[in-house]
């Protein structure tokens, strides 16, 4: 048992996923490695389209086959082989091990059942509870999200509430059966910067009082400072930078890394909608340069940066990096 | 309380449409309708003849009086006698009605069904073989003429040069074999033909819905398939499945019947219009396409109601 | 401006690229759909077979009696002859014309009476212009196709035009839904606000402004009312209240219901297959093109 303890809670190596498109396969996870122990928070940072939501989602198996394919690489969670498992061991680590909460609160609840419909029917599921229990157990996990007059809530549909209640109500579903990893895709992007704030908050206190491990997928690097211990920054489908968090503010050795750093406001008075952009095109994930990914847009770039693929590797502080030539 | 005043203010908001529907009817058969003058008195006759014939048959009198009149024979069922037979309007359609509906219903269901069916194997084998050969074949049934189809099935089932195995014509519900036996081949041609579009109009629904958000929060919350199906799937997507069914009742059990009918010779309503359309048959001809664009218009303000119903998200403003 | 925003007479810009890079996307898309354009090439070959009996290369005799009472398919009668010994080659040929004078005439006009009528009630949306039309679609919608063509017929009289009359009248509800809806989202949009602002008239903001952004959804209609209406031939031909003068398959058809009870199946069998194999051919084009005209639609 000594080895399973040691083991972390979540394992990805080379993780590889394509889409088929019409120009052919596209891939947009490209050799993703890291790893998770338990209770740990882990920021995942980049780019709109750089490959977040579909390594988020791979977590659970989720990726749309077709048109997605797990193309290579291994994902292990607690000691079981995630891509190897089958599809009913699958559903019964989904919403109870792992549990995922989406971008999109306004659609992402079932319309024509109530917010107690869908609730208790996870906990019936997973945790095996009677019709009765079930509702009382609902009704407190809408209380423990803060949601006002939780009991009436139980009865209504998702139109009926507005896009932070939702979005609670996901955060609800998603910590219902304790998962020992929640991975939690922009769950604040669709909201307005007041409500952001606060069910952000939300999470944060939920994450420390049930101690489970939490990926937190966001474009919003201020974000990623206030609530993870350790980020990972993404480009076109690769990882090119992971450190702790405050290592990586304090000393970024990646010039993509560097770029997002620099482009955030001094001032942060309202977050921001999107990135902040740093100059120069993200190369077409069909047409991908042979080097280095970055290196139209990098300023330090060099021959051997369009030539050879920089990989990731340690660096001196703990983290990691995929770069020739890092910033100092 | 708040669905009986749902479905009043929808009767009410329906008015206008029976109104355009009866007076379309009116103003094409009635109104512009042939004129029965000259049957009625023979070429050589005078001016004072004539004007007493139109005077009688009502044609001398204003537009809105004749649509009132009109009005009153849709709302009393009262039609007066066909121009070929002489018997009862009323009486006619009592009797074939009843015919149409046991000769269409089961094709008409068993339609809907196995389209269902077929769509939701397409769509979860998508992009796969199951997906194309299905929809190919749909395709196949699209672009047949029902009319074709239903001589060749004709000929195939009922006939010497094929199975032999069903009569070609007439009609008979004695006992259920022989309704059986009378209305198998006019199914399956129903079938076949309503399977095309159905079959298509159901992927894409199902399909739609399957990318939905929801239905990834559901399987990320490991909800098993059929659970999924039901859940997510069809009870999202009740309103199309139920608009499509409640609209094709009325052209189905007509237009269908109208051909299938005939074909086989089957006194249903279908056959009744047939035989006034080709004779020119206006007082059976008025009461089908105005009781039919009636029916239509209250099929509609039902199922707006049953919208209710189906779906939460339908308010009752 | 920006750049790829082409300024037009009443100087206002319409958004150049949104038009231009739909159509060339949606191009390039029904380029590698091959279903797409085999039905294409199938409907060419049709269309060639229409024109030379347009101009009289072929098909010339379709009316004469030709052959025997059923004479079997030989060298000289393609497909045998039928009931009083024309030959069923010939006709078929001939036919193919009538099916696309009806099919294009229709579909043409269903095109532009749905498009005008649903632009206009979709711009006006909201106003007593909208309430109308919607009304009238409605109405339309209401009716059994068959029983309203009947009722058209009825009203016609002996109009050599009543069918096209009819189903363009009922046809052209659908068109018309599609534009008005795809007006309305139209109308919120940047350049027609600023052709209002402008003080451009509300007739040319339709007819110059909305109506060319409505063009893949009149063109893809226009595919499939074709279809429609060629199907709709031979049933309406059967009833009795199809084409007047002149051969069709429907009338072909028709004809064959007095041949096949005796075992001559040669008329029916050719109506059919040429008919299917338009209507098929049809079919794969229509559905190429909307795969490639709407990027939201799910194949
Ligand atoms: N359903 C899909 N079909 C095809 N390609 C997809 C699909 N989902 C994602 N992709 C591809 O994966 C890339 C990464 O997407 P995603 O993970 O959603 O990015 P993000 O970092 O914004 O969450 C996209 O740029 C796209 O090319
Ligand atoms: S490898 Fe070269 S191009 Fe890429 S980020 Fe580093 S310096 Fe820039
Ligand atoms: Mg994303």
């Amino acid at each position: 048992m000594a080895g399973v303890a040691d083991e972390p809670l979540l394992s990805v190596r080379d993780l590889a996923i394509e889409f088929d498109t019409l120009d052919g396969p596209v891939r947009a996870v490209d050799g993703v490695s890291f790893d998770l122990r338990c209770g740990e928070t882990v920021g995942l940072v980049g780019e709109s389209g750089c490959g977040k939501t579909v390594t988020g989602l791979s977590l659970l198996r989720l990726v749309p086959e077709p048109p997605g394919r797990y193309a290579g690489g291994s994902i292990r969670f607690g000691g079981r082989e995630l891509l190897a498992l089958p599809e009913a061991e699958l559903r019964a680590l989904r919403g109870r091990d792992v549990a995922m909460v989406f971008q999109e609160p306004m659609t992402a609840l079932n319309p024509v059942f109530t917010i107690g419909s869908q609730l208790t029917e996870v906990l019936r599921r997973h945790r095996g509870l009677g019709r009765r229990e079930a509702r009382v157990q609902a009704l407190a996990l809408l209380e423990r999200v803060h949601i006002p007059e939780a009991a009436r809530r139980l009865d209504e549909y998702p139109h009926q509430l507005s896009g932070g209640q939702r979005q609670r109500v996901m955060i609800a579903m998603a910590l219902s059966c304790g998962p020992r990893l929640l991975v939690a895709d922009e769950p604040t992007t669709a909201l307005d910067v007041t409500t952001q704030a606060e069910v952000l908050a939300e999470i944060r206190r939920l994450q420390g009082e049930l101690g489970m491990a939490m990926i937190l997928v966001t474009h919003d690097l201020g974000v990623v400072a206030e609530t993870c211990a350790r980020a990972i920054v993404m480009y076109c489908g690769v990882i090119v930078e992971t450190n702790a968090t405050a290592a990586l503010f304090a000393q970024p050795r990646h010039p993509y890394t560097l770029g997002l750093l620099q482009s955030v406001p001094r001032v942060r008075e309202t977050r921001l909608a999107e990135l902040p952009v740093i100059p120069g095109r993200v190369p077409d994930l069909r047409s991908l340069p042979p080097g280095c990914r970055f290196a139209d847009r990098c300023p330090r770039v060099s021959e051997r940066c369009r030539a050879e693929e920089p990989a990731l590797t340690p660096i001196a502080g703990g983290g990691q990096v995929a770069c020739h030539h890092p910033q100092p | 309380m708040d669905v009986l005043q749902f479905a009043l203010r929808k009767l009410l908001a329906g008015v206008p449409l029976l109104v355009g529907v009866t007076l379309l009817s009116f103003t094409l058969m009635v109104y512009f309708g042939p004129d029965k003058t000259y049957e009625l008195l023979g070429k050589n006759s005078t001016a004072a003849q004539i004007a007493e014939v139109r005077h009688e048959l009502g044609y001398d009198r204003p537009f809105f009086v004749r649509y009132a009149e009109y009005l009153r024979e849709l709302a009393t069922l009262d039609f007066g006698h066909s121009d070929s037979t002489g018997a009862k309007v009323s009486t006619l359609l009592a009797r074939s009605i009843p015919v149409s509906l046991a000769l269409e219903l089961p094709g008409f269901v068993l339609g809907n069904l196995l389209g269902l069916a077929l769509a939701l194997t397409a769509a979860f084998h998508r992009g796969r073989w199951p997906d194309k050969l299905i929809m190919g074949v749909a395709v196949v049934g699209m672009s047949v003429s029902f009319l074709i189809v239903i001589f060749a099935f004709q000929i195939w089932f009922c006939t010497s040069h094929g199975l032999n195995w069903f009569p070609v014509r007439g009609w008979s519900a004695a006992g259920p074999l022989d309704y059986l036996a009378h209305i198998a081949v006019p199914t399956l041609a129903t079938v076949f033909v309503a399977l095309g579009y159905n079959t298509r109009f159901y992927r894409a629904v199902i399909v739609e819905e399957m990318g939905r958000d929801h239905v990834r929060t559901a399987r990320a919350f490991g909800t098993p398939p059929l659970r999924l199906l039901w859940r997510n799937i069809l009870k999202n997507c009740a309103i199309p499945i139920v608009t499509r069914v409640m609209f094709t009742i009325p052209s189905i059990v007509i237009g269908g019947a109208l051909l299938i009918e005939t074909a086989f010779g089957i006194p249903g309503v279908g056959r009744v219009t047939y035989e006034a359309i080709i004779s020119g048959d206006q007082p059976v001809l008025k009461a089908v396409v105005g009781l039919t664009a009636s029916l239509f218009v209250l099929t509609l303000l039902v199922t707006d109601i049953l919208y209710r119903a189906v779906d939460p998200r339908v308010s009752l403003q | 401006m920006t750049a790829g925003m082409a300024r037009n007479g009443d100087g206002v810009a319409v958004p150049a690229t949104r038009r231009t890079s739909l159509w060339q996307t949606a191009l390039a898309k029904f380029a590698r759909d091959r279903a797409g354009l085999v039905g294409l090439t199938v409907v060419a070959l049709y269309l060639l077979v229409a024109i030379g009996v347009w101009f009289g290369w072929w098909a010339t005799e379709w009316a004469d009696i030709t052959g025997a009472k059923w004479a079997p398919v030989s060298a000289q009668h393609w497909f045998g002859t039928n009931i009083i010994g024309q030959d069923i080659f010939q006709r078929g040929l001939y036919s193919t014309a009538t099916a696309f004078e009806v099919g294009l005439v229709v579909a043409v006009l269903v095109v532009v009476l749905g498009g005008l009528l649903g632009a206009t009630s979709g711009f006006l949306a909201g106003s007593w212009v909208d309430e109308i039309v919607l009304w009238t679609m409605g109405v339309v919608d209401a009716v059994p196709f068959y029983l309203m063509v009947a009722a058209i017929a009825f009203a016609l009289a002996d109009y050599p035009y009543a069918m096209h009359v009819a189903m363009i009248s009922t046809f052209w509800t659908t068109t018309g839904r599609f534009v008005r809806g795809e007006v309305i989202k139209l109308r919120g949009l940047e350049f027609v606000e600023a052709a209002r602002a402008l003080g451009v008239g509300q007739a040319a903001i339709v007819l110059r402004h909305v109506l060319p952004n409505t063009l893949h959804i009149l063109l893809v209609q226009m595919t499939l009312c074709f279809v429609d209406a060629i199907k709709a031939e031979v049933v309406l031909s059967f009833l009795g209240l199809g084409v007047k003068d002149g051969m069709s398959w429907g009338l072909m058809i028709s004809e064959s219901t007095l041949e096949f009870l005796a075992g001559h199946f040669n008329n029916l069998v050719a109506a059919s297959l040429l008919m299917f194999g338009l209507v098929y051919a049809f079919n794969m084009f229509a559905d190429a093109l909307q795969d490639a005209l709407d990027p939201k639609r799910v194949a």
